[in-house]
């Protein structure tokens, strides 16, 4: 009696851990989306990638252009994210009353703009003179503005319905969205070819204003801010990861138009552009007018990857911001980009260690030790496409103190370093991997933009599907490898807020 | 021959325009031409039913088959407003432990940890005017899901220990609260409109997160949580006459119980021109915000007053101080409807030190011109392009629709109040915007803040009238034994 019992017992422990170990990952629902995605390459190297879906009248795209801050060097740090926003500005047709009459004014300011500078830079300049220079430039500025029609690019795309105009600017990437009624599809591919075959930078000057005030909105104004433009810049010493996105002040202040132009000659050729579009839309139609409106834009070098590499690191860092706040730390590891095969596994250890409520960090640090109110993990930081970091972030509770936080995630770091994870807390990390997976693609924008991550990334747009089979593959040997390969203390920085006196 | 060459050329040129029209390979267009589209296909409307249980629990339900997922969104007919003022605090801190803290049969850690394995999200909480709960599952584990659910809305055990985490969260976000600009701005700002003690506007202290007891929370919790005064969303892979039996199942032994809902606290709000200021040393932009009370959407005014925003928003404070000036990043000014209770008219922005009140000169200008001159054609077509146009991404998501309409339901609108807006939005005129921007606008009569650096302003605020200075340290909390002695 007493044997069949426990027979029975491990019979249903045994039944339990097949369930848990098995996890219905729902290959079928991910292959046939898969089964359903079209691409289409033009000569000139620009690629479109489609997924048809007609529950709605309504279509996303998104274009995907491979640069972002990690492509900038020194002097012209934040001219990605410039460009971004230059981008909204318009084109020979749109934006402009007399395109030609406008072109004279505009090259006569930037000229003048140089003047200024250059005079600005003179061992002893001129103040009559650069007075003089400046009042021209404000009357010059004007002239070119009686040509402006102010913000007619979004206008006449918010005309027609676009409800999700924007874009964004990454470390990695600048990326365009626009989502309108299925029938403006013609609409989209006049006004999207003009915007990159014929764009016009005009309103320069006080574009940068604007950018200036995001910087100070974004990160000069706000501890957190600092704090990570500082950390991000320890932890790489050599590769761009180390600049933020939005560019350093100085820079901003004397980046130039012809920067700006140069710099989109050099990155939006059609070979560094990808297309991501879903909705209610046939893939033929689209390729049919995506040949007669983008392959006009002429093609050009694909250009040269960044060439830094972060170098390994020698020791831990530190590094401090003093602020008018509460404490907050910050803790990063090196690891490598998104391509390589350890990301999966690393995406594992960041799940279990720092995601969600019943993570191994939360229950210690928030629940039962009562130290921090926050306590996450996180992988793939400040970006995918290069070797980047790992990171842990926590915010002490009232009372505590940074250096408290950082014991405990030591201990739980050394904890998963020497035992192997639980089978329960794998199957949470797949499963969870899988429903966030499912509820991005439930729209079509997260779709679209899914997909030309994937393809440029990742290397091919198959891998968002593919990746199912890699996070199902992950076992407890791997993430305790991993564990041990990047959470080297040798390998870290960490960034403290402190606050001020 | 005459005859027929005229048919002739009528036949081809019948089939050039077809040529022309409907295949576009042969047509590039520049962004001006005209365009003519073809027509859009259907808006189809997903089946949405509604039914009562026995219990009194309203359900909406709509099928979506597309993923292999259930979720669940309740609206509770409660809210913080109806929180004691010496226990500001208790009904967020009630929303939270509901679920953290677990039932009777299952503390709230293992619960964490079951739901989490299943990928699932179970999740509670209490606002203003509603409280809510919210479910979020794969498919095959909506038994599970539902069972937890039940436990926690008829069991709930509100323990000492999450109690007290949600206390020590509570106090640390006290300790933080004067961190980040940004928060500041918005909490002292709804503060200079409804009033500091108002139960809209007010905020824990530690006085008030300490003087919740266990005994509040429980009882708050049994004043309110009942299935009659409960309205529930679900949406997903699901047939509805299964998902109906079973929240029968599960929720059917929810009992009902009466509630008596009090109304909603009044505002009463006196229009007034102020100045007021928040020293913030630390920081080399001010945050700006000008403003007064706003209304309600249930309005007839309402779809004009949406046209004024969108035209106040984008083509003046966006035009004006973003794209011509380069003063702010972000820039608006818009006229604030709450469902059942007045929001706030707000215009706001961010600009560095040295520009602090040309801004706000700027703003108020713009504000100004609104109520005195009529928008041009041009502005108010566009303004009603956008919002038509744009109408169909209204129905682009099952849950979307059937949130709308649990939404709509709770706060007693009509479930076709969306339509009637813009049946309504469709007729405005110039001359509705200049009325309406007249009688709901009162730039003599706003409220101004400013969150900085007053040193390196480009003029004293005094300029725009006498300055009012808000001091914002947090009260320290009070030992004990002084408590005593008051």
């Amino acid at each position: 009696m007493q044997v069949r019992k426990r027979q029975c017992f491990i019979a249903v422990l045994i039944l339990a851990g097949i369930l848990v170990l098995n996890p219905s990952l729902f290959p079928q629902t991910f292959e046939a989306i898969k089964n359903q995605v079209r691409i289409h390459a033009l000569k000139n190297g620009m690629k479109f990638i489609v997924l048809e879906r007609h529950d709605a009248p309504v279509v996303s795209f998104h274009v995907y252009a491979d640069v972002g801050a990690a492509n900038e060097s020194y002097g012209i740090t934040g001219i990605s994210h410039l460009l971004e926003h230059m981008a909204f500005k318009g084109t020979k047709v749109v934006g402009v009353t007399d395109y030609e009459a406008e072109t004279e004014v505009l090259e006569e300011l930037d000229i003048l703009y140089d003047a200024i500078k250059r005079e600005k830079a003179a061992t002893e300049p001129d103040k009559e003179k650069l007075s003089e220079m400046e009042q021209r430039f404000e009357s010059l500025r004007q002239k070119a503005k009686e040509y402006v029609v102010t913000n007619e690019f979004i206008d006449m795309m918010r005309r027609e319905g676009d409800r999700g105009i924007n874009a964004y600017t990454s470390n990695d990437a600048t990326q365009y969205i626009n989502s309108l009624p299925s029938n403006r599809l013609e609409f989209w591919m006049a006004m999207t070819s003009d915007r990159f075959l014929n764009p016009v930078f005009r309103e320069f000057y006080k574009e940068r204003d604007v950018v200036m005030e995001e910087r100070r909105l974004g990160l000069e104004t706000r501890p957190m801010g600092r704090l990570l433009e500082d950390f991000l810049a320890t932890a790489f010493k050599a590769h761009p990861y180390h600049h933020s996105v939005v560019g350093h002040m100085s820079d901003l202040q004397n980046i130039t138009r012809t920067d700006v132009e140069n710099y989109f000659r050099k990155y939006y050729g059609p070979s560094n552009l990808t297309v991501g579009i879903v909705g209610d839309v046939t893939p033929d139609e689209i390729f049919q007018m995506a040949d007669l409106y983008f392959s006009r834009i002429p093609s050009g070098p694909k250009p040269e990857p960044v060439r830094t590499t972060e170098p390994e690191q020698w020791g831990e860092r530190r590094v401090t911001v003093e602020a008018v706040s509460q404490p907050i730390i910050v803790v990063g590891y090196h690891t490598p980009s998104a391509c390589h095969k350890d990301n999966a596994p690393l995406e594992a250890l960041a799940n279990i260690l720092g995601q969600g409520r019943s993570s191994r960090l939360y229950q210690v640090l928030v629940k039962e030790k009562k130290v921090a109110v926050t306590a996450v993990g996180l992988s793939g930081f400040p970006g995918d496409k290069f070797s980047n970091l790992f990171a842990f972030y926590a915010v002490p509770a009232k009372g505590h103190t940074s250096a408290e936080c950082l014991e405990l995630i030591d201990e739980e770091i050394g904890r998963i370093k020497s035992e192997f994870v639980t089978p329960e807390e794998l199957t949470k990390f797949k499963r969870n991997a899988v429903k966030n997976l499912l509820n991005q693609m439930k729209s079509n924008a997260r779709m679209a933009a899914l997909l030309t991550y994937a393809d440029v990334v990742l290397g091919d747009w198959k891998l968002l599907f593919d990746q199912i089979e890699e996070i199902r593959a992950i076992t407890a040997e791997d993430v305790k490898r991993v564990a041990n390969t990047y959470l080297v203390k040798k390998h870290r920085t960490v960034g403290e807020i402190i606050p001020e006196k | 021959m005459g005859k027929y060459s005229k048919v002739f050329i009528i036949v081809i040129a019948f089939f050039l325009v077809l040529f022309y029209c409907g295949n576009p390979a042969f047509s590039q267009k520049s962004p001006k031409d005209k365009f003519v589209f073809p027509s859009l296909n259907p808006i189809q409307m997903p089946k949405v039913e509604k039914v009562e249980l026995a219990n009194g629990l309203t359900l909406f339900l709509v099928e979506d088959h597309q993923y292999p997922t259930i979720d669940l969104r309740a609206m509770v007919r409660t809210g913080s407003v109806f929180e004691p003022p010496s226990k500001v605090g208790l009904a967020a801190i009630c929303g939270q432990v509901l679920r953290t803290g677990g039932t009777t049969s299952m503390n709230g850690d293992q619960m964490d940890k079951e739901l989490e394995t299943m990928a699932a999200t179970i999740s509670t909480g209490i606002g203003l005017t509603s409280g809510y709960i919210t479910v979020s599952v794969l498919k095959e584990d909506i038994d599970r899901a539902f069972e937890i659910l039940a436990d926690i809305l008829k069991n709930p055990a509100f323990p000492e220990d999450k109690i007290n985490l949600a206390k020590i969260q509570q106090r640390t976000v006290i300790s933080r609260r004067n961190d980040d600009i940004g928060q500041i701005t918005f909490r002292e700002f709804q503060k200079l409109i409804y009033g500091g003690d108002s139960p809209y506007a007010c905020h824990p202290e530690y006085a008030t997160i300490d003087a919740v007891t266990r005994q509040d929370i429980v009882r708050f919790y049994q004043k309110y949580f009942y299935p009659n005064n409960t309205i529930m969303a679900v949406w997903g892979d699901f047939e509805s006459q299964e998902m109906v039996a079973k929240i029968k199942k599960n929720l059917e032994t929810w009992q009902r119980k009466d509630v008596s809902i009090l109304s909603l606290p009044k505002v009463d709000y006196g229009y007034r021109y102020t100045v007021n200021h928040i020293q913030k040393p630390d920081v080399n932009q001010s945050h700006i915000m000008i403003g007064h009370i706003g209304g309600v959407m249930n309005n007839p005014d309402y779809p004009a007053l949406s046209v004024m925003n969108s035209i106040l928003s984008f083509d003046r404070m966006f035009k004006k101080i973003r794209t011509d000036e380069g003063l702010a990043y972000s820039v608006y000014g818009y006229y604030g409807a709450g469902y059942t209770y007045p929001g706030v008219f707000r215009c706001g922005a961010q600009t560095k030190s040295e520009s602090t009140v040309y801004a706000i000169g700027l703003m108020l200008g713009e504000m100004k011109r609104m109520t005195e001159e009529e928008v041009s054609d041009e502005e108010l077509a566009k303004a009603k392009d956008e919002y038509l146009n744009s109408f169909v991404f209204n129905f682009d998501s099952r849950a979307e629709i059937v949130n709308r309409m649990m939404t709509y339901a709770y706060f007693g609108y009509p479930l076709d109040f969306m339509d009637r807006v813009k049946e309504g939005l469709e007729k405005v005129t110039k001359a509705d915007v200049l009325r309406v921007a007249k009688k709901y606008l009162h730039p003599e009569k706003v409220q101004i803040l400013v969150v900085g650096k007053e040193e390196d302003f480009d003029k004293p605020l005094s300029t725009l009238g006498e300055v009012n200075t808000i001091d914002i340290s947090i009260p320290s909390p009070k030992p004990e034994k002084e408590q005593m002695k008051e």
